[in-house]
């Protein structure tokens, strides 16, 4: 994770702050790579030197960097003090927030990430966006519950995604109630399984010693 | 870092090749493994627990025994909870297999009788003896503080297996072969949980 130096990361970051200028019309492909290096704000040695595997690679790299400062500006608001529900809240608000100027870019990117070759990269990113909300959120389980809260944080997290892409609301008011709306669907299932839980107890007659 | 392997601190994974985990895969895959084999520890002496009393026999001195070094591997297992956390590494996905696997396995040696349940401490305690001591042995001075903790509990997992050793475990009925397929089992274990 921490191998690629940092004058590698800054020379990343300039790459990718001259692509995302003009993806929205020409896409994450050379053709990108050929405006950016247009506008004179890169050289096309540059672009090959910081992402040699193209496309895919500035994407992935997009990802990373989106859900580092996704975590740092969480740790600037002091998250810790917030109940677990709106820490997780305040994670994906952060999260589109932070890319909102680029959402034309996001929605090209999902574009090449829903063809099935790059699933396997799809997936990869997917986690690590909901490992790094939860790592945010101070989650400590390292039972199999690690694993079904990052399942059900990626469902909730790429459905608002996917809505928040064609949210024309006034401050993206709708994307904010849809994720409201899809955060209390999971509490509710939450409550059923405690009552389960506790509905079974009552018919554990043998004590536990 | 120097060449002469003897002198100068030693790092972790050292002589790597192309291919073989980095340094940092290599920690995050050694507390990994350790995590899921204390889950399993504590799930096997707990099922030992409860066959021993179905067995009538919950407060025999076999069952105290039993319930201390529950007692030290629930240690164990809090420790490397914290490791997980700390080290942001993932822990196993097949522990709910262990945790069924390792509680069936403590209730059905203990419904043997005493010897078989003892037959079993020794033979996952000598496997897990051997796979710290693997890792100690590749954990270099840059990973001291998991390096002294892995030792220690390899001391606490070498002195379950004398004490089982002392309570007769030798006298189980098929002694070699229960222990055979328990080292066997827990082997595989071992290799799975590194990897899933």
């Amino acid at each position: 994770m921490e191998d690629k130096s940092a004058a590698g990361d800054s020379l990343r970051d300039r790459v990718l702050d001259a692509m995302l200028f003009n993806v929205a019309f020409d896409g994450w492909g050379p053709a990108g790579v050929r405006a950016a290096v247009r506008d004179g704000a890169i050289t096309a040695e540059e672009a090959a030197l910081a992402f040699p595997g193209g496309a895919l690679e500035m994407i992935e790299y997009h990802s990373r960097r989106a859900d580092r400062r996704m975590v740092e500006e969480l740790e600037r608001r002091g998250i810790g003090s917030l109940k677990i529900r709106d820490r997780i809240t305040l994670a994906i608000r952060v999260r589109l927030e932070q890319n909102t100027a680029h959402r034309e870019a996001v929605r090209r990117a999902l574009s090449i990430l829903a063809l099935p070759t790059n699933a396997p990269l799809a997936a990869r990113l997917l986690y690590r966006t909901v490992d790094a909300i939860w790592y945010a959120a101070g989650d400590r389980s390292a039972d199999f519950s690690f694993y079904t809260k990052r399942a059900t944080l990626a469902g909730v997290y790429s459905s608002t995604v996917l809505y928040w892409l064609n949210d024309r609301s006034e401050g993206l008011s709708a994307t904010w109630a849809f994720l409201d709306r899809r955060i209390s669907d999971v509490m509710q299932f939450e409550k059923l399984k405690s009552r389960v839980r506790s509905f079974g107890e009552r018919w554990r007659t043998r004590p536990a010693r | 870092m120097s060449t002469d392997s003897a002198a100068g601190p030693r790092s972790t994974n050292e002589g790597w090749q192309p291919g073989d985990p980095t340094p940092r895969e290599f920690v995050e895959q050694a507390i990994r493994v350790d995590h899921a084999g204390e889950v399993g520890a504590v799930r096997i002496y707990e099922g030992q627990l409860a066959a021993l009393r179905w067995r009538g026999k919950g407060n025999s001195p076999v069952a105290r025994r039993i319930e201390h070094m529950l007692a030290q591997e629930t240690a164990h297992k809090q420790v490397f909870d914290e490791l997980i956390a700390e080290r942001r590494v993932r822990p196993t996905a097949l522990s709910p297999i262990w945790s069924v696997a390792g509680f069936a396995l403590g209730a059905a040696t203990a419904l043997l009788g005493d010897a078989a349940a003892m037959a079993c401490t020794v033979a996952v305690e000598e496997t897990i003896d051997e796979h710290y001591a693997a890792q100690r042995d590749r954990l270099g001075d840059d990973e001291a503080v998991l390096r002294g903790t892995v030792e220690r509990f390899r001391q606490d997992e070498v002195a379950h297996r004398d004490e089982a050793l002392a309570s007769g475990a030798e006298k189980a009925p098929a002694y070699d072969l229960v222990t055979a397929a328990i080292r066997g089992g827990s082997r595989l274990a071992i290799w799975l949980s590194t990897r899933v």
